[in-house]
């Protein structure tokens, strides 16, 4: 609009001037990390900005695809792989969220990760993954999304494993990839299977032919689909890794576990929106069932972790399952829309937790209270990530929220209810939080590793550390008004005008005081619970015992699926019995076939005993033999 | 020029052996000149290959043996096409890598180095012969050097692992020779060329029976489950240049065979079995993946992942398309430079804790962050990961082998989680974790051989995930032909 249409070789610059970066990093910046962090920054500035101007051409497009013809990467036979990019509203707003949050990430890295001994590795591990991500959200091709969506995984496999020396965090590292790897498996057959039954791999035309194709292809087609979402974006049963990925530096978290890692499954299923719409109906009801959910399933236990990092992470998978659900019900809109403001408030709030463990140096809240004085600055950009979390009007997050609020009332009214429920207790698992952490007294926090005795008063984070917190509030208030300007339009551009009919912002009465009502619902009991002690949450928890001991052990799933599933099905069970057929029934055959050649070898030569008189008996029974047989069969038996 | 890329082994063979003994230490120089010779000729020959031409290029031949009273005649004949020529220069890198990884060997230095130089002429021999009589000669010349290296500078039960290596090849070449012997005394003639020309119509026993006696050989030599038990043997017990040697190239020979044999000659015997050779595929990739799950011991576990790679290559060829089989041929090629890759790897990490025990490992990164980071590296591009080689074959594979054979690939997709487990599970015990006051004295790979032998096979890796096409049009010329005599079927 501003500025003249973007080339497609300044779209390619953005994906190409992170990896720059990356190359340039391991190959000989890194000996000298603090140039390590400034080439990371200044190659992300560059992306930030043709991100913007990308933004800009697409606002001019009204959304529309721009005409990128795609470039071969290797054919052969009849497969032919090509590599484009793809600019359109949806891609653009991806773009513009993944590199303003990396960014402002990159820019709070080099305050939080100051004096680490693997500054330049972690700089060159962002780029990496900064390029996979913008890879993802850019690919015009399925298998080119599928490359990065794997590259993404690894780059977080690499991240969350930063400081593989810890224990938990190598084993966090790892689960995250696999788990997440379980729903790439359909993931990769939806892909295989698209194929053969297309013949092309381009996202566009495969939205396209979905309308003609066979319900049973494109059911499994888009459940694969699924499967991969529910892995990336942590959707039930493929929740458990991300509260465990928190082992990661906190920075890590609020780039890939907030704004962008985790909003790719919900890309995923908006980028093939169409898809699901032509599928049966019954996928676009699967889908809105596993993310409402997922909702209210990770907020309940958000409500009793004691770790801050980890309510942020159980409250990413409930908004997550709000955007899943969303599709499902069709509200392709909204559901981008909150992961838009969702990527701000999140990044600023896991920020907001890292400032707070800088000073403390536990994540445990336990340990904390009061910090609302030593604190300010991290202490309001803090309640200003949370009231938008909580959907407290007019923040951004209030916004979105009501728009996938509004489509659940449309569609499905026990949906609708589970998500306002949903909305109460994000509000209580939040403001429990803050009051934890910044009100009341402090309780000593935890003396930093390596130093001994206690740890200093906590003091403000350094400001490269709070300056991109008191950014990234400004979205977190204001981005929500991004709904009275046109963004459904630009968004809606992505997709065939048959299926457009985001209507403009418009609310209705019940919607808006029911969610408003949770959201203050919420707030308030959270209040009544820390300040009044009414109702006492040892009282609570006494009452509720086993329920809360079942929250709190997080429903057993990592039980069920680590030692239920993994450790005696599939390691003690099945491949120990495995094992053993193939050491003692496989291998055994074997080695039983070479015995039994030696046996019968040592049998045969009994019989050369190289005595002359067995040789001459036995001669002479075998002439006796022949005799009797010819007076026996007549004297032609030999003949015959 | 082919001719050459066999004997220059062969001759640096002699020149070692010729060494007085007081130079013996020199062994390895001459060795790494004679294999880095044939290594550039195998660039050359890759390079200068007509992906547009029919047929096989840079032939020798000559009349070897005659009886023509007896109505056959025997020839020496070498050639190249899409299908050998990445598989040459696979076995050029990695003679040389395995020279490299064996400069500490001190042990009959002269006589080790003769024989894997030999070794390598013996399979090159397999990779270049277009007669049937020679491809078997070779063949069984390539057990000669192995037996030795391994029962001589072989670990743990190596005379056991030796002998049983020896055995099941053995076993299955019997086979192989009558088969081989049944088609050419019916077809008139030994060449391959002319046996795919056109196909043998009858002889004295089933063509099915022959087809399979063959298909023995080259699924023990693949290997497929159930005849995979003498590989975590020979390679747990082999030294490093063997298991690198084994997992990269030995184990193509059995998939060279059926793409170059098996198939073009019998393709109505092979089109019967697809769904059997399917089931056996599906049944490898899953069997060893979760039997390599089961390993305690670092270089088994590596040698086991070969059992379910390989299971891709059979899968690919089950499928008997354009793409299974492309897949298969590009598989075979990705998995010898990862897994020769962890090998070298696993052998690096060998000689410095002298332990193969994944337990009694730790935190070995700190200590070796270049190894360590190798070994992440391959193992990644070992469970598939997009950017590198091994996700470019599997892809084709799944791609090609979907339509025909839908459970047998969804089973094989599900591979690629068992490979993710194993890998990073291994990558956590053996280089994750607090750094273990045990292994503190370990150094790096510091030595320009330990880098060289690492670095060109990560490069290779890189190349051909980032830029497939480096491959794919040599392997579309190798399998085109094949293609067309499987589509002459339908």
């Amino acid at each position: 609009m501003i500025l003249p249409n973007i080339p497609e070789a300044a779209v390619w610059a953005i994906y190409f001037a992170p990896l720059v970066s990356f190359v340039a990093i391991v190959a000989w910046v890194r000996r000298t990390p603090i140039w390590s962090g400034r080439l990371t920054i200044a190659a992300i500035g560059i992306s930030w900005l043709l991100a913007l101007w990308a933004l800009d051409t697409s606002i001019g497009l009204d959304g529309e695809p721009a005409q990128f013809a795609p470039h071969l990467w290797f054919s052969l036979f009849e497969l032919d792989v090509h590599l484009g990019v793809r600019l359109d509203g949806l891609s653009a707003v991806m773009m513009f969220v993944v590199t303003s949050v990396a960014l402002l990430v990159q820019i709070y890295s080099t305050g939080y990760m100051r004096g680490d001994g693997g500054y330049s590795r972690y700089f060159a591990y962002m780029s990496l993954f900064t390029m996979a991500m913008l890879g993802l959200v850019m690919s015009s091709s399925l298998l080119q999304l599928f490359v990065h969506w794997e590259l993404v995984g690894l780059t977080s496999y690499l991240l969350v494993g930063f400081w593989f020396d810890r224990p938990s965090a190598a084993a966090a590292a790892k689960k995250a990839f696999i788990v997440t790897r379980f729903g790439d498996f359909a993931f990769l057959v939806a892909v295989v299977l698209i194929w053969t039954k297309t013949g092309t791999f381009d996202i566009a035309e495969i939205n396209e032919l979905a309308h003609g194709m066979s319900g049973a292809v494109l059911t499994g087609f888009t459940l694969g689909l699924l499967s991969g979402a529910a892995g990336k974006s942590a959707q039930f049963p493929l929740h458990f890794w991300l509260p465990d990925a928190m082992e990661g530096p906190t920075p890590v978290s609020s780039l890939i576990h907030s704004a962008t890692m985790v909003a790719a499954g919900v890309y995923l299923l908006a980028r093939f929106f169409p898809s699901i719409e032509a599928a049966p109906g019954g996928v676009s009801t699967t889908i809105a069932y596993v993310g409402g959910f997922t909702a209210i399933f990770a907020a309940s236990m958000g409500v009793v972790m004691t770790d801050i990092k980890r309510v942020l992470a159980y409250s990413t998978i409930s908004q997550l399952g709000y955007m899943v659900m969303a599709i499902g019900l069709g509200g392709y809109v909204a559901a981008v829309f909150h992961l838009f403001t969702h990527a701000f408030f999140k990044s600023l709030l896991f920020q907001g937790s890292g400032s707070v463990n800088h000073a403390t140096h536990t994540f445990d809240m336990r340990k904390m209270g009061g910090l609302r004085g030593p604190m300010p600055i991290t202490f309001w950009t803090f309640v200003i990530g949370a009231l938008s979390l909580s959907g407290v009007i007019p923040l951004a997050g209030f916004w979105s929220k009501d728009e996938i609020l509004l489509d659940a009332w449309g569609h499905n009214k026990f949906l609708f209810w589970v998500a306002v429920t949903t909305a109460g207790l994000t509000a209580l698992y939040m403001f429990r939080a803050i009051f934890l952490t910044f009100f009341g007294e402090y309780r000593g926090g935890e003396a930093p590793e390596g130093a001994h005795g206690h740890a200093a008063a906590p003091h403000e984070s350094p400001p490269s550390m709070w300056v991109p917190l008191v950014i990234l509030s400004i979205p977190a208030v204001f981005f929500g008004l991004f709904a009275f300007a046109d963004f459904g339009v630009l968004v809606e551009g992505a997709i065939a005008p048959s299926l457009r009919h985001f209507e403009g912002v418009h609310t209705e009465s019940v919607v808006l005081v029911a969610s408003l009502a949770a959201a203050f619902g919420g707030i308030g009991l959270a209040a009544a619970i820390y300040f009044a002690g009414r109702p006492q949450a040892e009282a609570l928890r006494q009452r509720f015992g086993p329920i809360h001991t079942l929250i709190a052990r997080k429903y057993y799933v990592d039980e069920i699926a680590e030692d239920g599933v993994i450790r005696y099905g599939l390691d003690r069970g099945l491949g120990r019995a495995l094992a053993v057929f193939d050491g003692r029934l496989v291998d055994g055959i074997v080695n039983g076939v070479g015995l039994a050649a030696r046996r019968v070898g040592d049998a045969v030569r009994r019989s050369q005993t190289g005595q002359v008189q067995a040789y001459t008996s036995l001669y002479f029974i075998g002439v006796v033999v022949v005799i009797a047989a010819i007076f026996v069969f007549g004297a032609n038996v030999l003949e015959r | 020029m082919l001719t050459l890329f066999i004997l220059l082994p062969l001759a640096g063979a002699v020149m070692v052996l010729m060494l007085p003994q007081a130079r013996a230490h020199e062994a390895k120089v001459v060795a790494l000149l004679f294999a880095g010779a044939a290594f550039a000729v195998s660039i050359v020959a890759f390079v200068l290959l007509d992906r547009g031409a029919v047929g096989y290029q840079f032939v020798d031949r000559f009349e070897w043996i005659r009886a023509a009273d007896a109505g056959f005649s025997i020839h020496y004949v070498v050639g190249m096409d899409g299908l050998s020529a990445p598989l040459v220069l696979l076995l050029g890198l990695l003679g040389t890598v395995s020279v490299l990884v064996s400069w500490n060997i001190e042990l009959r230095a002269k006589e080790y180095f003769a024989y894997l130089l030999v070794l390598e002429a013996a399979v090159a021999g397999v990779f270049l012969s277009l007669d049937l009589i020679q491809f078997f000669l070779f063949w069984e010349l390539e057990l000669v050097p192995m037996y030795m290296l391994i029962s001589i500078w072989g670990s743990g039960r190596k005379e056991y692992s030796a002998m049983k290596f020896l055995l099941f090849t053995l076993g299955g070449s019997a086979f192989m020779l009558v088969g081989f012997l049944l088609m050419g005394f019916s077809a008139g003639t030994f060449e391959i060329a002319e046996l795919t020309a056109k196909a043998p119509t009858d002889a004295v026993v089933p063509l099915a029976l022959i087809f399979w006696a063959i298909m023995l050989a080259f699924l023990v030599k693949l290997p497929v489950f159930p005849f995979h038990t003498w590989l975590p043997d020979a390679h747990t017990d082999a030294p490093t240049a063997v298991s690198v040697m084994l997992a990269g190239v030995l184990l193509k020979m059995g998939g060279y065979g059926i793409l170059r044999i098996a198939l073009p000659i019998l393709p109505q015997q092979a089109h019967d079995s697809r769904f059997i050779l399917a089931v056996l595929a599906a049944v490898s990739v899953i069997y060893g993946a979760i039997i390599t799950l089961q390993q305690t011991d670092l270089k088994r576990l590596v040698a086991y992942s070969s059992v379910s790679h390989m299971g891709y290559v059979l899968l690919g060829v089950s499928a008997m398309g354009a793409l299974g089989l492309s897949g298969a041929a590009l598989q075979m090629f990705t998995h010898g430079a990862i897994t020769g890759l962890l090998f070298v790897a696993v052998g690096l990490v060998y000689d410095r804790t002298h332990t193969r025990e994944i337990s009694q490992m730790s935190g070995l990164m700190h200590n070796m962050p270049l190894i360590g980071s190798v070994m992440v590296i391959a193992g990644l591009a070992s469970l598939g990961l997009p950017g590198m080689a091994g996700f470019v074959a599997e892809l084709t594979t799944f791609l090609g082998a979907m339509p025909s054979q839908p459970a047998a690939t969804i089973a094989a997709i599900f591979g690629v989680v068992l490979s993710a487990g194993y890998i990073l599970w291994m990558v956590q015990r053996v280089f994750h974790g607090p750094p273990s006051p045990r292994w503190a004295g370990l150094t790096d790979a510091g030595t320009w051989w330990e880098r060289t032998a690492m670095g060109s096979l990560v490069v290779v890796i890189l190349a051909v995930g980032i830029y497939p096409a480096l491959l794919t049009d040599t392997v579309q010329a190798g399998i085109e032909p094949i293609v067309r005599i499987m589509e002459a079927l339908a």
